[in-house]
This record gives structure tokens, sequence and C-alpha cells, in this order.
């Protein structure tokens, strides 16, 4: 035995010494989409050719673009981040600012920067210096069935007026578009404001949101919706979605980006489709949101040069071409507009160079995602009809106004101001309480069988602690793939037995999303009930539940006089210690809906991390655990003051 | 009849509790067109081992596995080595001081880890110790100690302490009483508390995320969270089902192993605590 610990102990020892392995070779990592297509394979493998001594390393991330953003956040804060950050044009402001990226004039001086288109060129630079070098374009375009209407629409009127000839819901729409409550909603959102003439910071960088000009964009987008010319699922829509609808010809006018032209013309509506620049008010001047992807260089990094050389690379008309052909991507550099291998492919690229020139970048602001958030939620409440146009724009105008004035209140204030603290709680509440009473019922009940004598009964006991003993946020993928439309198998066992005629979308709206989080988090939890109740049965002693049954007490009777008193120890320990992992659930929400659709199922905690790896606030974040963490540990005492209670009746 | 009712019931328990465990295994069993058609077909049409290879080919899944081994290894070897050092300690005072101490490190047990995750972020910033196997180790075993202590306290107390007289009336130093003499009678509280706590670092989620933020650093639970996100783009479905698969069979091994202790081992540490 002494000689088992003694090397235990150094295998112990072996741990703390461990060393991170260091490869004598340059490498420099990148997170990116996954590489369908291979483009970034191949790119990656010509730079090698040509660069021996550097390794590129391409991490295919999520396809969730805020979960690259919060991997490439955490690894800025750990300290050693990737070294090439690939980045959405909204994220360059707050990486910038923080200081994360290295200037890119060394490599990009302003000569250079011309070749490029010049709404990328903007969008790469902050507070003067330019930090993202654009490799891939992108902005929102108007697609139109050329076969249905003659001419595509220029202005609000002529939308309008094509609506109301050609539309003919439901089977024919006039327009789909990207209603859903995130990111997408916004670069819609802008494209009516400016469309309108108005913006949404002043020249100054003052918020400028309470016009007559936002006005009209809110109330133009809700009649799109009040006249029937969008479908009203809009408002789930995201641009896949959009798409789908738009391939099976069920709308006249699309807003998507360039990627959809390619999958259009791959399919039966091949040859029927244009493209033009997004609609705007008589008068006015039409723009488009840009969108993009660049690549940027990690200040902590210890290769700049060949981070460099690396961009240098990836942003050449040949690698951009790459990009093109096996990927679809548009460029970002203006000769391959014109480029002829290229228009023979895609033909539509004069047009789309006419919109990407009038592109325009979203607010460049550090806080971005919080301006964004914002502007989500009040473009959402006016198309979903709880808030008017007006209501609405003077409450952007004032949050924004708020955020961007002095960053902060005191955070007590803040407390009662922070509407998303306050949504949290409400989430957190409500999945609690219904989740805490589902799992004590459900476990009492299950206790109580498995504690019936019948043989198999071992087996029994096994079977109702798996789910407990398996990792959550693993089974929480297992969930969302089970709770998937179509291929969830929860939708085909409910349609099969007749509880539901058609499929159900569960993840996608606030009440189905809810659902399946507290029926997963059910599932996982009872177990634990289980095991509590169960060791309170053990501890009645078998006696006594036979004189009872001596003396004539029906079952019903014996586990209310005698069963239930003596499990209330146990009854108040399982409750307690649920209530305050309920209260804190993370892990199976964050994998399975990550607090969506629209915020419906994000939790405190979730919050809590958000505010410290997203949004940058850590001494907010931790003000609020405390408060928390205060608050559960209060309940904590009582529940050992009852654990130790029980224990000093029995010990004694 | 009531035979009948019983074996039913324990039927529809035994449905509820492994379905989506069975499901994942049966889509990582079929075939990439499979996974995708509809209407869902419940068995493969034909058993394909793809999804399985291309999750170690196509995705660095064995250093994922290898992470979360090192990490839940050396939690519980720490764990544990720590844990009974304490317990035996605890035991030899009187029961109604240990039993505030427990009361205190079982506090800090309950603390849900997410209101963890951020200091203990800072303070291994400040240890350079991010991204690193000691970083994430370190407070795995904070975390499980008390539950460890709690168990092998249990186990402890029940032998009885004329033991340990009788071998200090023959000259044998603490250390050797509790290594020759305790340790080896509470064999099973062991072995349940090293299959429970190395279950438990084997699963955690947000700590490993946030501790280890580096692809290589990955655990596994981390890494088949990061195969997705909630776009609408094609989701490799068909892979995390399989990587699912590959994480959780071995759980439920080690649960089928040593069941009958862990059943004993939990409900006893919950009378006794």
């Amino acid at each position: 035995m002494m000689k088992g610990l003694g090397f235990l102990t150094f295998v112990c020892v072996l741990f703390l010494v461990f060393p991170i392995p260091v490869s004598s070779q340059v490498v420099l990592r990148m997170i990116g989409p996954e590489d369908l297509g291979g483009a970034w394979t191949e790119i990656v493998g010509r730079f090698h050719e040509r660069n021996p001594e550097i390794r590129i390393r391409y991490i295919p991330g999520p396809w969730s673009t805020d979960q690259r953003q919060d991997m490439y956040i955490r690894s800025f804060m750990s300290g050693d981040p990737y070294e090439l950050v690939y980045m959405d044009v909204i994220w360059t402001a707050k990486f910038a600012e923080k200081g994360w990226l290295l200037p890119l004039e060394e490599w990009f001086p302003p000569e250079k920067q011309e070749a490029f288109l010049p709404g990328d060129i903007e969008a790469g630079h902050y507070k003067g210096r330019f930090y993202r070098a654009p490799v891939r374009s992108d902005a929102g375009v108007l697609y139109y069935r050329k076969d249905l209407i003659p001419n595509p629409p220029r202005t609000w009127r002529e939308f309008e007026e094509i609506c109301r000839k050609y539309s003919n819901p439901p089977e024919r729409y006039g327009i789909v578009f990207q209603g859903m409550q995130y990111e997408g909603l916004v670069c819609n959102y802008l494209e009516y404001l400016w469309g309108a003439g108005g913006s949404v910071l002043d020249e100054k960088g003052k918020v400028h949101l309470e016009t007559q000009e936002n006005i009209m964009a809110l109330e133009f987008m809700k009649k799109i919706i009040d006249e029937d010319w969008a479908p009203k699922s809009v408002i789930t829509f995201q641009e896949q979605h959009s798409l789908e609808f738009f391939e099976k010809g069920k709308a006249l006018m699309m807003r998507n980006w360039p990627y959809a032209w390619k999958i259009l013309n791959d399919s039966p509506l091949r040859g029927n489709i244009g493209m033009a620049s997004f609609i705007r008010r008589p008068g006015k001047e039409s723009a488009s949101t840009l969108g993009g992807w660049g690549l940027g260089i990690a200040r902590a990094n210890k290769h700049p040069q060949a981070a460099g050389r690396f961009i240098e690379f990836v942003t050449s008309p040949e690698a951009q071409k790459i990009l093109h052909f096996k990927r679809g991507a548009v460029p970002s550099r203006k000769s391959l507009f014109t480029d002829e291998e290229i228009l023979k492919e895609s033909p539509h690229y004069r047009d789309l160079y006419e919109v990407l020139s009038r592109a325009r970048p979203r607010p460049v602001h550090p806080d971005y995602p919080r301006i964004s958030s914002i502007l989500q939620k009040h473009v959402s409440a006016v198309l979903v009809g709880i808030m008017s146009p007006e209501e609405a724009s003077r409450g952007m105008s004032r949050s924004l106004g708020g955020l961007l004035k002095g960053r902060r209140e005191g955070w007590l204030k803040r407390l009662t101001l922070d509407s998303d603290l306050h949504r949290t709680m409400k989430n957190t509440v409500l999945f609690t309480f219904l989740s805490v009473p589902s799992e004590f019922f459900l476990g009492l009940l299950m206790a109580l069988f498995i504690h019936l004598p019948f043989r198999g009964r071992n087996f029994g006991r096994l079977t109702v602690l798996i789910p407990w003993a398996l990792p959550t946020a693993v089974m929480a993928m297992t969930w969302q793939w089970m709770f998937n439309n179509p291929f969830g198998v929860i939708n085909d066992v409910l349609m099969r037995a007749g509880f539901l005629r058609a499929p159900f979308d569960w993840l996608a709206t606030p009440g189905g999303a809810m659902f399946a989080a507290l029926f997963a988090d059910i599932w996982k939890t009872t177990p634990f009930v289980i095991i509590i109740l169960l060791a309170g049965l053990q501890s009645i002693p078998k006696e006594l539940e036979e004189s009872l049954s001596l003396d004539g007490a029906g079952p019903f009777k014996r586990f209310f006089h005698l069963t239930l008193p003596m499990l209330t120890p146990f009854i108040r320990v399982a409750v307690i210690f649920r209530m305050i992992h309920a209260a804190g659930i993370f892990d199976l929400i964050w994998v399975l809906t990550k607090g969506g659709p629209a915020d419906s199922t994000r939790t405190l905690c979730l919050y809590l991390y958000d505010l410290a790896f997203r949004y940058d606030e850590i001494g907010y974040s931790l003000f609020l655990t405390f408060l928390f963490l205060a608050a559960l540990i209060l309940m904590s005492f009582a529940i050992t003051r009852g654990l130790t209670l029980r224990y000093e009746r029995i010990g004694r | 009849m009531k035979r009948a009712v019983i074996y039913f019931l324990l039927g529809l328990v035994f449905v509820y509790c492994l379905f989506p465990f069975l499901w994942t295994i049966l889509t990582a069993l079929k075939p990439q067109e499979e996974v995708f058609k509809l209407p869902i077909r419940y068995l493969p049409e034909r058993i394909s081992l793809e999804n399985l290879k291309s999750v170690f080919y196509k995705r660095p899944f064995a250093r994922y596995i290898l992470n979360s081994l090192l990490v839940a290894g050396g939690a519980t070897l720490f764990t544990l080595w720590a844990a009974s050092l304490i317990a035996f300690h605890l035991r030899k005072m009187e029961i109604e001081r240990s039993l505030k101490i427990q009361r205190w490190l079982l506090i800090m047990a309950i603390v849900p880890p997410a209101l963890l995750v951020i200091p203990v972020f800072m303070a291994m910033k400040k240890l350079e110790l991010v991204n690193h196997y000691l970083g994430l180790i370190l407070p795995y075993v904070a975390l499980n100690l008390p539950f460890a202590i709690w168990m092998l306290h249990a186990a402890f107390r029940q032998l009885p302490k004329e033991l340990d007289e009788a071998a200090m009336l023959d000259g044998f130093s603490s250390l050797r009483i509790l290594l020759g003499i305790i340790l080896p009678l509470s064999r099973p509280a062991l072995a349940v508390a090293a299959v429970l706590v190395f279950i438990f670092c084997w699963n955690e989620f947000i700590l490993a995320l946030t501790l280890m933020p580096s692809q290589m650093r990955y655990t596994v639970p981390v890494g088949i969270a990061m195969l997705s996100g909630t776009s609408v783009y094609e989701i490799p479905w068909g892979e995390i089902n399989a990587a699912v698969a590959l994480t959780t069979v071995p759980v439920i091994l080690l649960m089928g192993l040593f069941q009958r202790w862990i059943m004993e081992g939990l409900t006893r540490g919950a009378v006794k605590g």
C-alpha cells in the first residue's frame, strides 16, 4: 500500500510539471467555419508550399458566428490568443478597442487599401487605424422573380404596387426577409432606415433615432407584414428559412445575401432570378448592409510577420478566386469584379458590384453587441405588434442614448434599470419553479417504485441512475437532435401517436424551447432526487411498517402516516439542493438553446457569463454573482441545518 | 398480475431513462445519408461505422479524449489522496467538530460551478495556468473534495476505533495506520468515490470551456458542444451522435460495473451526512 501511494504521489507530481508541448515551427491558428468545398484547405496548402517554415492551423469552429466570436474573446482573455483573427465586420471595433489587435498598415499601406471595396476598408478601420483586411465581402441584396414581375422595384411605392398587383397570399407572397430576433434582423432594419434617409448615429456619433425617418422605416416594415405582403411567419425566419421559402416559389422577392445566388441557380428557378439594390424611399439613396469577413492579427502573438504574410496571401486575387470558386464567396478586391473567369461563371457580379459599392457598415462601436441587442428587441417588438413604431423609436433612442452616454450607472442603480437582468431572473425563477416540483414528484414516484421488493430491482436502480451520470452538456446535444425539426424523433413519435398533426419547431419557438429545456433537465436530474429519497426510504425501520399494516392500515394510510413524515428531512434536502442547482443552470441551456430564441430561455447564469466574456463587464458580473451567491448560501445553511439535525438523531 | 404491472412499469422506466442514449447510439450507427432521411426509420437499415471513424479522422477527437482522461484522471488521484488524509484526520476528532467542518465543506460543494467560473478564471490567469491541465485539475479537486471527504469519512467511521488504538500500541505511525489498515479496509468506498469523482470531472463543462479555451486543450464535452452552433446550416448530426455515444458508453460501463457499491455508497453518504 505504501508503495501504491508513493506511486500515486509520483504521478500527481508528474501532472504538476506536465509541460505544454512546444513545436519548433511557427504555428499560426485561426478559427473559421467548417471548410465545406475545401477552399481553405487549398489556400493553406498553397501557402505552405511557398512558406515551408510556417504552419497554418485552420480550426473548423461552430457555425454560429456568435459562438466563434466568444471563442476568440475567451482566447484573448486567456492571454494565449489564436494568432490569426478571422472576424465578422461587426467584431472589429470591439476587438480593436480592447487592444487585442495589431494595426495592419505595415502590410496594407493606404495605396494598397485602394484595391479593395471602399465599404470593406472603412469597416476595417477603428479610430483611424486599420485592423482588419477584407477577405470576402457581403451585402444585402434584393432577389426577384424575373418571370413574374417585369422590373424590380426601386422605391417603396413601386414595391407596394408590385405587391398589390402580383402577390396572391397564401400561395404567393410579395417578399420574404429575415424577421427573427437576431443579428440578421438588424441588417434588414438598417436597410429600411437608410433607405428612408435615416441613420443610427449622426455625424458626431450621437444617437439619432427619435426621428421621422426611423418611424417611417418601422411603419413600413410593419405594413409589409400587416398587408400580408410577407407571410406572418417571417418573424421566425433566418436566412435559410427565407431562402427555402423563396426557392419553393412562394414569394416574388427576397432580401438575402449574395450566397443565395448559386443555390437558386442550381434550383428549378434557374434563369428566372434577378438581383437588384434594396428599395428606398423616393428621392433617397438605396443602401445595403455590409457583411463580410476579414483577417486580423492578435497583438499577443510572437510571429506577427508570418501572420502578416499569410493575410497578404489570403487577400490576394489568387486566394480570393479560390474562395469564390470553391465556396461562392464574394471577393473584396475591385479588380475581380471585372475578371473574365469570374464573370463567365457569375455574370450577376456586375449588378452585385453596384450594390457592394453602396453598402454601408453597421455602427462601428465597441459596444456594438449591446447596440444590436437593443435594436433587435425594439424592431422585433414592432413586427410582433407589442410596440407601436413611435414607441419603439423613442424606446431604442433612449436605451441607446443611455448606453452610449456615460457607459454605466452605479451598479446598485443598474439593478433596477438592467432589463436583461430582469428578463433572465424571470426566466430563472420560471425554470426553477417548473422543474423542481416536477422532478420531485417524478422522483418520489420512481423512488417508491424502485424501493418495492422485486427481482430485477438492482437493474432498475442502475437504469434510473444513468441519466444522472451522463454528461449534461453532451446529452444536451442529443436532446437538440431529438427536438430537431424535421429530423427529430420527438416530433415523429408525437405525430405517430396522434398528438401532433404537423412537425413542431421546438427549439425555434419560445414556449417550445422552454419546454425542451425543462424536459431535458427533468430527465437529467430526477435521479438525484431518487438517490436522496431512496436513502430516506431505507432508513425507515421495516418493523414499523409491518406493525402498521398488522393494525390494518392500507397502503395510502401507511404512506401518509409513516413514510411521508419519515421522509420529510430527506425531501427538504433534495428540494433545496435541486432548487439551488436549477437556479444555477448553465450547461444544458448553453448547449441546447444558447438562451434563445429571443432570450426566452436565457437564465441568470448565461447572462452572468455573457457579461463577463462577451460584454466585457467582469466587475458588474461579479457583483451580480456575489448577490446571487449570497442568496444561495443562505439557502444552503438551511439545508445543512436540516442535515445535521437528522444526523444527530441517527448518530446518537 | 401484480408482477405484470411491476415489470410493465419497469419497462416504462427503462425506456424513459435510456431512450435518449439509445437514440444516439442508433443515429451514430446510421450511414450519413440515412441520418437525414424522412420519414425517420428507427433502426438503421445498414449499420455503418462511417460516423465513428470520421470523428477521429476529420476531428481531433482522440486528442479531446486524451485531454479528458488526463484531467479527470489527475483530478481523481489528487482528490482521493487529499480526501483520505482529511477524512482520516476528521475521524480522530470529536464527532461534533468534524460535522461542523463538513458542513462548511458542503456549502462549497453546493455552489453551482457556473457561479465560480469567473473568479476561478481570473485566478488561473494570474497563475498563468489557463490552457494548462493543472489549471483545470486544481478547481476540479476543490469542487470534488467535500464530496469525497464526505463519502470516505462515512466509510472510515464504520471501522471500530479500537483498531487504531491497537495499532498505535504496536507502535504504528498515523500514516501507517491510514495506509496499512484504514484504506485497505475501505476499498469499496475508495473505489466508489474514485468512480464518481472521475465521472463528475469527465462530465464537467463550463470550467473546461473557460479554463482551456485553446482547441488542442478541449475536453470531450467541450469538443462536442463546439461541433455545432444554433445555426440552421448543415450540422454534422451523424458525427455528433457518434461522439456523444463514444463519451457516454464508458460512463455507463463504469456505472454498470460499480453499480451495487455506488448505490450503497451514495445512499449511505446521504443518510450519514
